[in-house]
């Protein structure tokens, strides 16, 4: 394969862009890296909290993408997706590790990728880009008890058992809050989409 | 299966979503989320607003230099690549032509397992794989040595090792498969925990004839770049 030209790298979808990856195209990896440095880097930072850790993060998840660009499955998930959800695998590790704990190592993020059909991929990473404030805004709204509970699973790697001990508060009250604090941001976004 | 019980089981499907599921509850949950379409139907409703959260934080911008770093690590792959392993050369032939101080692979009688004690700097050959149903297990002679297993389930699998030394700064843990004259990484780096103890989730296992474990650079590499210290026989 003749490696792909910037200018054309920068005109492929991302999901064309793996495919040339996959073949070690340089060209497509740093387009790709342009696309979503910024997002994984900042999902590195806000979960390790410190720059040197996340710069880590983001050097050995890109290579690793790098190395096993074949691996993507668009029927499991936009590029995006998949890209945070290893960046946030491998933070969640690095922070567990850090703190002594085993590391997670296991797909969650995959999970709720395989949760929806190849079709709404597509729909739900529109969704997820053009509405950011309104998620910020959502979450601002919460009651203090349901962000916090999601914020430490989704950002900290808690499990909602080491969560409730965290907290002082029983199991069913966290998996409640959870429950209730997602519902309210998905309706959020679905009003936004109205 | 009554209200109450299933309003439970919703109550999970959020916990799942966003990963913080009990881990010794995900399996459960994933077998009654086979034939449950309203909690299918939840986690779809569900899946936008979990997908949602990272767009959402503070964006920050990443230093120009990681890029550099990044871009420097690409290019040195690819100048490595024509010195690398030979993609048609076979696995076991490569690793026979690797300069361990001496130590050599040796394939035993029918199943080859060889172990290298990185940590100890002894390394020494034994054929110790065994098989038990899904689960397969392997161990090294040394006495409170390192103790493999890969639990598979279908296709899919969980490599668990249990006595392993502190990696070193800098490196990683990294599992393969073999398959015939191949050998591919698994997809995620691991390193063990303060107990020595790591798992990692293997996710096609078929045709897999042996799961291996090497110590390579922290980011991770394309093929191995020594002999694994770790090679649990699976009897395909």
């Amino acid at each position: 394969m003749t490696p792909v030209r910037r200018e054309k790298a920068e005109r492929l979808a991302d999901e064309e862009l793996m495919p040339w990856i996959a073949k070690r195209d340089p060209e497509a990896f740093e387009v790709f890296y342009d696309r979503h440095g910024g997002a994984a880097y900042s999902l590195a930072y806000r979960i390790l909290g410190e720059r040197t850790g996340a710069e880590d993060c983001i050097q050995e998840a890109f290579i690793s993408i790098w190395r096993s660009g074949a691996r993507f499955d668009r029927t499991r998930g936009s590029v995006r997706s998949w890209t945070l959800s290893i960046v946030r695998n491998r933070a969640i590790d690095a922070l567990r590790s850090k703190a002594g704990k085993a590391p997670k190592l296991t797909f969650d993020d995959d999970a709720i990728l395989e949760a929806r059909p190849a079709a709404e991929h597509t729909e739900a990473e529109v969704l997820s880009q053009e509405t950011a404030d309104e998620v910020r805004g959502a979450i601002s709204q919460l009651p203090a008890d349901q962000s916090k509970v999601i914020e430490l699973a989704y950002f900290g790697g808690f499990s909602q058992s080491e969560i409730a001990a965290m907290l002082n508060v029983p199991l069913g009250t966290v998996k409640g809050r959870m429950r209730l604090g997602l519902e309210k941001i998905r309706g959020e976004l679905a009003e936004g989409m109205a | 299966m009554n209200a109450n019980e299933h309003d439970r089981r919703l109550e999970e499907a959020a916990a799942f979503a966003l990963g913080a599921l009990d881990a010794e509850r995900i399996d459960d949950f994933r077998e009654h989320l086979k034939d449950c379409k309203r909690c299918q139907d939840e986690l779809r409703w569900l899946a936008p607003a979990v997908l949602a959260l990272p767009e959402a934080i503070e964006q920050q911008t990443p230093p120009p230099a990681l890029k550099v770093r990044l871009m420097e690590e690409v290019r040195a792959d690819l100048a490595a690549e024509a010195e690398s392993v030979p993609e048609r050369k076979g696995f076991r032939e490569w690793l026979a032509g690797v300069n361990l101080g001496g130590l050599t692979w040796k394939p035993l009688a029918g199943v080859a397992a060889v172990v290298l004690i990185v940590a100890a700097g002894i390394g020494y050959a034994i054929g110790n794989g065994g098989g038990n149903g899904n689960v397969h297990t392997w161990e090294s002679e040394q006495p409170g040595g390192i103790q493999a297993s890969v639990v598979r389930e279908g296709d899919e699998g969980e490599l668990r090792l249990t006595g392993l030394g502190q990696v070193e700064r800098g490196k990683t843990l990294e599992a393969w498969v073999e398959r015939g004259e191949t050998v591919e990484p698994v997809k995620m780096l691991f390193k063990p925990d303060q107990e020595g103890n790591a798992t990692t989730q293997i996710e096609d296992l078929e045709g897999v004839e042996a799961v291996m474990v090497t110590e390579e650079p922290a980011a991770g590499s394309k093929q191995p770049t020594s002999k694994p210290f770790v090679n649990v026989p699976l009897e395909t």
